[in-house]
């Protein structure tokens, strides 16, 4: 008969190894097992602690919001002081243009519920899932630019795939118009903080220092318009074929608390374009 | 009530009130980055004071969870807290002293450690990595340790773990 210390030993190193080979399955799996096994947890066990993790956001954020609201009512009663005969002067070009009614579409306020591992940051977890309208492949706006979009949905949570992320492709274009590309994470991480790159703009095309870059709305996912970030230098360039711009981002994954989910049928408000120097 | 059970329950206790400061006080710290964690604290404590088998299932479980709500790699923190998890059980019994200053320094580096094995099995390279390592995690690492001290010389008595006078 074994000694019960080494009865114990054994058993922890069973126990051990089970939970290294399970990890290394989780890690391997197909991304379609990973995201349906973390979307049934968020569902279901971890479920209570997501709403206490959302009220201490929502109260942590209370005050602050509501002085931004006030702010914000404050500038659309002004604003709206013009608007019936703004409504009715574009109603009657409309007609005479024989143009549709504007779309409207709805837009999903969500809270940021940040977590404690390095990774958070290249996907987010939202407060808002699927009873709220939030659905996959929706683009996702902090305040400041373009944050990634909707990778999955759970009832009531939905995970980000953010612009940190390595799989993360936008198609863009500058604030101009004249020349456009691929947005992605910078691969070789030689910056100290990540950065995304604008790749496939041609050789001939040169971009300076400073342009805006915006999403093209090409690929159906992210409207037109979305600011995404500003031009810094080149990253690299292959002779006689393409320039690889790099591009600071506007928003960062790491610090944002609310964003907006938006549907690509949106037609975002771009900034106007900077007026050409004389 | 045996007085096992009764320490059992108290354990229990302070690992639930662990798990609520995690979800409902982190939150409010300010930057995400930097702010205690208190999940990696618990599985610390856990360890100190089990079998290197429980500790490692306890690191998988807290992983797991960590994986549901930040899916960039899913199984990452499984793998790294489980590792984290089983090493701090095994590392304990060895070179532990009940010295309050080494229970904060076996915390930090075990948060250090789950943060380079996350980054590690995430595929992070180059000078993310190391900013990550050099710069965010020793912050996280020293906050989940001062708050590792509070709970300690709180909860001495509760979490049966001997500390020098």
């Amino acid at each position: 008969m074994l000694a019960p210390d080494r009865t114990f030993a054994r058993r922890d190193t069973a126990l051990f190894i089970l939970c290294l080979v399970l990890s290394v399955g989780a890690l391997f799996a197909p991304e379609s097992w990973q995201y349906a096994i973390a979307s049934s947890a968020r569902s279901t066990a971890l479920a209570p602690l997501i709403a206490l993790q959302r009220r201490a956001e929502a109260s942590r954020t209370s005050l602050a919001r509501f002085e931004l609201l006030v702010a914000q009512r404050d500038s659309a009663a002004a604003a709206a002081q013009s608007l019936p005969v703004l409504l009715d002067e574009n109603s009657q070009l409309r007609a005479l243009l024989g143009l549709r009614r504007r779309l409207t579409t709805r837009v999903v306020p969500a809270e940021v519920l940040h977590q404690s591992i390095p990774t958070d940051g290249r996907t987010l977890l939202l407060g808002s899932g699927r009873r709220d309208g939030v659905e996959p492949f929706q683009a996702v706006v902090a305040p400041e630019g373009l944050l990634g979009m909707i990778l999955s949905t759970g009832p009531a949570t939905s995970i980000v795939l953010t612009w940190a992320h390595p799989d993360f492709r936008a198609s863009a274009v500058t604030l101009d118009g004249s020349v456009t590309g691929i947005v992605g994470v910078t691969p070789d991480a030689t910056a100290r903080e990540p950065m995304l790159e604008l790749r496939g703009v041609p050789y001939r095309d040169s971009v300076a220092v400073g342009t805006p870059v915006i999403t093209s709305g090409l690929g159906g996912v992210y409207p037109r318009g979305l600011p995404i970030g500003t031009v810094v230098g080149v990253a690299r360039e292959s002779e006689g074929w393409e320039r690889v711009y790099l591009v600071r981002p506007l928003a960062a994954p790491a610090r944002v608390s609310h964003v907006l989910v938006i549907p690509a049928t949106t037609e975002w408000p771009s900034p106007a374009p900077p007026e050409p120097q004389p | 009530m045996s007085a096992a059970q009764n320490r059992r329950i108290r354990f229990s206790l302070v690992m639930l009130l662990l798990v609520g400061l995690q979800f409902y006080v982190r939150p409010r710290l300010g930057y995400p980055r930097v702010a205690p964690d208190f999940l990696m604290l618990g599985l610390m404590i856990f360890a100190i004071r089990s079998r290197p088998g429980a500790a490692a299932l306890a690191g998988f479980i807290i992983g797991f969870a960590s994986d549901a709500l930040t899916p960039a790699r899913f199984g990452a923190a499984m793998l790294a807290n489980t590792l984290v998890g089983y090493t701090a059980a095994w590392g304990r019994a060895v070179f532990f002293a009940d010295n309050l200053l080494v229970n904060a320094g076996f915390i930090a580096l075990g948060v250090w450690l789950r943060d380079l094995l996350v980054l590690v099995a995430s595929g992070t390279g180059g000078s993310e990595l190391l900013v990550q390592l050099g710069v965010w995690s020793p912050v996280l690492a020293l906050t989940t340790a001062l708050a590792g001290v509070l709970v300690l010389a709180v909860f001495r008595d509760w979490l049966d773990i001997r500390l020098e006078e």
